[in-house]
């Protein structure tokens, strides 16, 4: 049964009258007068610090209910309150992402009639990872309950947790080998897993049968419901003490204060206008193991972005001229995109005040029809949804940024995020058991930098703002791989005047197994996928992976031979190539390959973030010291950085600066004698364009855009006065 | 309100002041006077005379000389109109081949040059490297930003901008 809401309306009713008043009177759910606020503000602001308390005690006892490493270590977790129609109120940190994702959820049962059948009572425990219902990929696990005050629905708490271990065609969450939604794993469709406070029996043995690793995913069901009635019982206890009137209207209250809190922050942040940027995703799939023929393996995704700040303080995204979906994982769903839009908005203008969907409500993402980021075709796979939306969500970040510069907040613009790329494992564990797992140290990544200072070492991801690797021990326990390196890489941020944030990168000997599975995704391959900013040189992201199957090192160590702990700075012959006997292999682009076993090596790196800023300008004392540290090369500090370096007394790099002044005068007349006029670039690149004389990937992903966007192909043919259609769709109708 | 000092914003700016007071700065309410201050600033730091309108760069601005309006370098150079896309005025030197890339990336896995290039956007005056693109051979120089410049005076700062 479902109980009389306050309103009597039904649920359904209720939503879509919320969304009615939304655009009659452009006020979250027609409330154009703060009356609680005005009243007594204090109250207001106090009652709201009481719910964001509620969900951040949730998510720290549940995170001690998981066993997941994914949310111990690293707090994939996130939870929130929403109001009965489905819209957060408050949330905790983590993984904010899903707070609005978890929304769409919510109304999406709510718009598909879940009050007749299944019905949702007090008690009721509702599931979902179903991207095109609400959420961004299929690791990506959260749960509901109904909040209900003496038998009227006030409210859902929901929380989150990204999935280890998803059941799909490649162990781990993000299964790189999906290339149709019947390969992700698991999916769990909106569907009610539990009644009374409990969690069915049924669907607990279809999680044990349908995954490598149900430990982290049963789990992390206990440890959501946990702190979903958690939330509810204080919810429950705050509305007695308040009364359901005005929790009703506060709550609601609360989130269009969010809104009009996001408008105010735009008018005083930023400058009204257009801002523009792109970005490239590669894919090499060509004759790796297990990818099947359903469209071309090897591709060029363009990720065009426009962004409009109108003087009302709305912000629009507009993806117009990107690419269309394909049969790979990378593809996302509108509630994926909008996740990245509320985390974004979370950690650069969204981060204080009332944090609710009210911010969300004052922005708008354009997603054509039929993209990746939109598409038209509900059987794609989305499991690696992240590989594309973190490159475009960092040419928002720069889009942003750009704005706090021009109205001169130069300590909130921020290069922004690449891909981190993730590594997936399952097979026999080092217990002899089988397992899978996707491995989070890649919740570490450096990030790009800012415009007065270099980016975050290690210590940076775009979908969670509290950045962590977790510790090797805990890793080491749930894998059988141990590690002999795990290391800063010199040079993985972008140069510039200030450097991006340095990556890592982990080498492990695999152990005790003889069958370990390693996949890995979310890269891009033979494209930078993320630039710098304001003269900042992108960070170099297409990393090849190295292994080294049948390695000698046992006797190495037996020997007391030095190893090597990470593939040094020698592009060409790797230090694993020239200490560790055995068959080396070097990969482009996704790890697919048949099982390791002990003995192997192998190592993954992550990426690093854009550089901000004319290289020229960079502070050689500061340069001294990155080279000391391992963060730079003495190469690239001389031949990119322009700084000539000398050795103190004890051996250690100190800047010679009247070298490095004479030096950098020198290196920009190279650069003025190199360059030549853009308008003699253009007449002779025009050429070029007019024969289409380009990689047929790149070719592809013109004709693709020009098929999908009449913007792109006037933008394009306006550009090089040519008839963009005719060139790369020769024969195609107009 | 907050406000700061001319030689507070001036030191945040050159990436001067102390981490500490950085980390306040970030973490407190902003100051609602910053523009014009950060304006002053910019304007202290050039040695031409034409009022800055607008940073929209590190080392660009949109500026009023005489009746026109036009993006002009620190050092003087006019990249034209403001709302044309001054890349189009600028100097390149575009990385299309393995060996101008690894001038940039001497110890890294490198873009396929065939897939991707890099291209320096180059003040043709002063040498200052102001913006660099990473793009798909072929692709359109992008115009980052177009500012609606007079809403922005007249709507958000409430000083309508002379001749609007």
């Amino acid at each position: 049964m479902l109980d009389k809401p306050a309103s009597a309306l039904r649920l359904r009713e209720r939503l879509l009258d919320s969304e009615r008043l939304m655009e009659e009177t452009g006020c979250y759910d027609g409330i154009t007068e703060l009356t609680l606020r005005n009243q007594d503000p204090l109250k207001f602001e106090t009652l709201h610090t009481k719910l964001r308390a509620y969900c951040v005690s949730a998510r720290e006892m549940a995170r001690r209910i998981s066993a997941s490493p994914g949310v111990r270590e690293v707090g994939e977790m996130v939870v929130a309150i929403y109001t009965p129609e489905g819209d957060a109120i408050a949330l905790s940190n983590g993984i904010m992402v899903h707070v609005h994702t978890m929304s769409r959820f919510i109304k999406w049962m709510i718009k598909n009639n879940y009050e007749e059948n299944p019905r949702i009572r007090e008690g009721d425990i509702f599931a979902n990872n179903d991207a095109f219902i609400g959420t961004v990929q299929v690791p990506d696990v959260m749960d509901v309950v109904p909040i209900f005050h003496e038998g009227t629905l006030v409210g859902w708490a929901g929380a989150v947790c990204h999935e280890l271990e998803a059941g799909g065609i490649t162990p781990g969450g993000d299964v790189c080998l999906a290339q149709e939604r019947f390969t992700e794993g698991l999916f769990v469709c909106a569907e009610k897993i539990g009644e009374n406070d409990e969690i069915r029996r049924d669907y607990v043995i279809r999680c044990e049968r349908n995954l490598r690793m149900p430990i982290y995913w049963v789990l992390d069901e206990k440890a959501k419901v946990a702190s979903c009635i958690d939330m509810r019982e204080s919810v429950k206890q705050l509305i007695s003490e308040i009364g359901l009137d005005y929790w009703m209207k506060v709550s609601k209250e609360f989130i269009e204060e969010g809104r009009r809190a996001q408008l105010a922050r735009t008018r005083q942040l930023t400058v009204p206008g257009i801002y523009r940027g792109h970005t490239f995703y590669g894919h090499v799939t060509a004759g790796k193991p297990g990818f099947q023929l359903l469209g071309d393996p090897d591709w060029l995704y363009n990720i065009p972005i426009e962004m409009e700040i109108t003087t009302d303080g709305k912000i629009t995204m507009d993806f117009e001229g990107t690419q269309p979906w394909g049969y790979h994982s990378m593809n996302c769903t509108p509630a994926g995109m909008d996740g990245g839009m509320f985390v974004t908005l979370t950690q650069h203008m969204n981060f204080e005040g009332l944090v609710n969907d009210g911010a969300w409500m004052a922005t708008e993402l354009k997603l054509p029809h039929g993209t990746w980021t939109n598409p038209d075709n509900e059987m794609v796979a989305t499991a690696t949804s992240w590989a594309l939306l973190l490159p475009a969500y960092g040419v928002f970040q720069r889009l942003l940024s750009r704005s706090f510069l021009a109205r001169g907040f130069v300590e909130e613009a921020f290069v922004g995020q690449v891909n981190s790329p993730m590594i997936e494992m399952g097979g026999e564990s080092q217990y002899g058991t089988p397992f899978g797992m996707a491995h989070f140290e890649c919740a570490a990544a450096g990030s790009g930098a800012l415009a007065i200072k270099d980016g975050l070492d290690t210590a940076y991801v775009g979908w969670n703002p509290e950045s962590d690797m977790g510790n090797i021990e805990v890793w080491e326990q749930s894998m059988p791989m141990v590690y002999i390196g795990r290391s800063i890489v010199p040079n993985s941020g972008g140069a510039g005047k200030y450097r991006g944030g340095c990556s890592f990168i982990s080498t492990w000997l695999i152990n005790k197994t003889s069958h370990l599975r390693l996949h890995t995704s979310e890269h891009s391959s033979r494209v930078f996928d993320n630039v710098g900013m304001c003269g900042g040189y992108p960070a170099p992201t297409c990393q090849k992976h190295r292994a080294v199957r049948n390695s000698n090192i046992h006797e190495l160590a037996a020997r007391g031979e030095p190893l090597a702990h990470s593939p040094g700075i020698d592009p060409h012959v790797s230090d694993y190539e020239k200490n560790i006997g055995g068959d080396h292999v070097v990969v482009e682009g996704p790890y697919i390959t048949s099982p390791h076993k002990s003995g192997d090596i192998f190592s993954h790196s992550y990426n690093g973030g854009g550089g901000y800023g004319d290289v020229l300008e960079r502070d050689p004392i500061k340069t001294a010291w990155d080279v000391e540290n391992g963060f730079l090369t003495r190469e690239a500090a001389d031949q990119v950085f322009g700084i000539v370096l000398k050795d103190d007394e004890d051996g250690y790099p100190i800047a010679d600066i009247d070298a490095t002044v004479e030096r950098r005068a020198a290196m920009r007349k190279q650069r003025l004698a190199k360059a030549i006029p853009v308008a003699d670039w253009i007449a002779a690149e025009r050429g070029r364009v007019e024969k289409a004389d380009f990689a047929p990937e790149v070719k592809k992903m013109y004709a693709s855009a020009i098929k999908l966007s009449s913007r792109f192909t006037k933008d394009f043919s306006d550009f090089w006065n040519v008839d963009a259609r005719s060139i790369f769709m020769p024969g195609a109708k107009p | 309100m907050t406000s700061y000092s001319k030689e507070v914003i001036r030191d945040l700016a050159s990436g001067q002041l102390p981490w500490p007071q950085t980390r306040r700065i970030m973490s407190a309410y902003k100051d609602d006077d910053r523009f014009f201050k950060m304006v002053a600033v910019y304007q202290d730091r050039v040695a031409w005379k034409d009022p800055i309108l607008l940073p929209v760069s590190d080392h660009l601005f949109i500026c009023q000389s005489g009746d026109e309006r036009i993006t002009r370098c620190e050092c003087g150079h006019s990249f034209g109109d403001y709302r044309k896309n001054w890349k189009l005025n600028a100097a390149i030197h575009v990385r299309n081949t393995e060996e101008a890339l690894r001038e940039i990336y001497p110890n890294s896995d490198l873009p396929d040059p065939q897939w991707m290039e890099i291209r320096e956007f180059i003040c043709p005056q002063c040498g200052t490297l102001h913006e660099v693109e990473a793009a798909a051979p072929g692709y359109p120089i992008v115009h980052d930003f177009e500012p609606d410049l007079e809403g922005f005076y007249r709507e958000w700062l409430g000083k309508p901008l002379k001749g609007s």
